[in-house]
């Protein structure tokens, strides 16, 4: 028997609007965009955000990995952050590039992160200030990661097989027609080249979207913990693999189960289903 | 050979550097709006549609005026991303006043050189929505034109 929570297991991860408008000029702050429309930050953003794309600027742009540690370094220093800053992500639907950015930065080891609480949308909505004025900063001298944690949060597809093999938990984030194999894409995107539809054998189907509100805000942490704990049956200590298309859907529910569930553990492969989809001799389940 | 109209945007476009290219189609995505049909417009035929290569619905509308020549009005949902707004105001500005079937005729390769490599490597799969849904339009018209005809 679970007692659901009535608080986040970090709450302090979560900002909302007004705290950006009081600290968004702190010298320790940083606030950055990402999205997955790639000129919606040119339209106009929040004062002082800088933008980090999170295909040109955290990916490799020749093998499918991300950017080495001192590139990672250099787009820090380039966006005047430093280690002791607080990055605060947001950026366009409910926040999964925010929330992938963030997975990234966690990647090279970056601790002070934060998300804005229902994203770009909310923030807009809410008829606050937006400006197309590039932010720059003077450059720092972020040092270069000595490692990066993919083996704490992120997983290969060899390890999405073993999870499978083992009956760990393995939740497919996508929705339900991609799980059940009857498309490839999400519904209103591209079909990008994938063979085979279905998901890994053994993953359990709970799409991203059911953590959050309308107003692209998380859901209370008891309505979390219902969803991922009691019927999803997932428990601390337990690895937990997430995935979903290309990584970005499932770096949501990353952040859901790590920050606001407290969940030990869990990793997101990112390789996710145009990986799976597309390898030779991976096993599918579909329906 | 392109219409002049849109080759002009396209030597615009190609003579911009990177930051320039983004801001100008920013600068058109605003524009898109203006697009939209104007009350007591009549039109020869009309396609509102959502599909699946874009994020919200999207209308076509086409005028073809006495001297056979084509006029596009688009209306845009609010989840249509920005680049498909610029090619929108893009397309219906270069494309207007040309017979539908130099528009069906055109090839598709101006698409890259207005949007830029980088872009069109982000968004290889959906730079080219507006110009397919505009040559939809167009080849249904002309296949009623000639239907037509044989009645």
């Amino acid at each position: 028997m679970t007692t659901s929570p009535t608080q986040y297991a970090h709450p302090e991860v979560l900002v909302d609007a007004d705290w950006i408008e009081k600290h968004r000029n702190d010298n320790d702050v940083r606030i950055i965009e990402s999205n997955e429309d790639i000129l919606l930050y040119d339209t106009g953003h929040i004062p002082g955000a800088v933008h980090i794309d999170w295909r040109t600027d955290l990916q490799d742009q020749v093998i499918r990995d991300y950017i080495a540690p001192d590139k990672f370094a250099e787009l820090c220093s380039r966006n005047g952050i430093t280690p002791d800053t607080t990055c605060i992500f947001y950026g366009d639907k409910a926040n999964w590039w925010a929330c992938y950015a963030l997975w990234a930065f966690r990647l090279f080891g970056h601790e002070k992160v934060k998300i804005l609480n229902g994203g770009r949308d909310k923030w807009k909505a809410e008829g606050r200030t937006m400006t197309r004025e590039v932010s720059k900063y003077p450059q720092t001298n972020y040092p270069m990661p000595k490692k990066r944690f993919d083996k704490e949060i992120r997983a290969f597809a060899d390890e999405a097989l073993a999870q499978s093999k083992s009956g760990k938990p393995l939740i497919d984030v996508r929705s339900p027609g991609e799980f059940k194999g009857e498309i490839t894409h999400m519904a209103e995107y591209p079909q990008e080249g994938v063979l085979r539809g279905g998901h890994i054998p053994g993953a359990k189907s709970v799409p991203w979207k059911t953590a959050t509100n309308d107003d692209s805000t998380f859901k209370p942490a008891g309505d979390l913990a219902k969803i991922y704990l009691e019927q999803c049956g997932l428990k601390p200590g337990t690895d937990t693999v997430v995935y979903c298309r290309i990584g970005e859907r499932s770096s949501h529910t990353w952040f859901v189960l790590t920050y606001l569930l407290g969940l030990d553990n869990v990793r997101n492969y990112d390789g996710s289903w145009t990986e799976w989809g597309n390898k030779v001799g991976a096993p599918i389940e579909k329906g | 050979m392109y219409p002049p109209k849109l080759e002009a945007i396209i030597n615009l476009f190609e003579s911009l550097p990177e930051i320039e290219r983004r801001e100008t189609l920013v600068s058109y995505a605003d524009n898109a709006k203006q697009q939209e049909p104007r009350p007591g417009e009549k039109f020869a035929l009309e396609d509102v549609r959502k599909d699946e290569e874009c994020a919200d619905t999207v209308g076509v509308y086409l005028q073809v005026d006495d001297e056979g020549t084509a006029h596009f009005r688009m209306t845009l949902g609010p989840e249509v991303q920005t680049l498909t707004r610029a090619m929108t105001a893009i397309l219906c500005k270069g494309l207007d006043g040309r017979t539908p079937q130099e528009v069906l005729e055109l090839p598709s390769d101006f698409v890259t050189r207005i949007v830029g490599a980088e872009l069109v490597r982000v968004r290889s799969q959906t730079i080219y929505y507006v110009l397919t849904r505009i040559k939809g339009i167009c080849k249904v018209y002309l296949d009623r034109q000639r239907m037509a005809a044989v009645a």
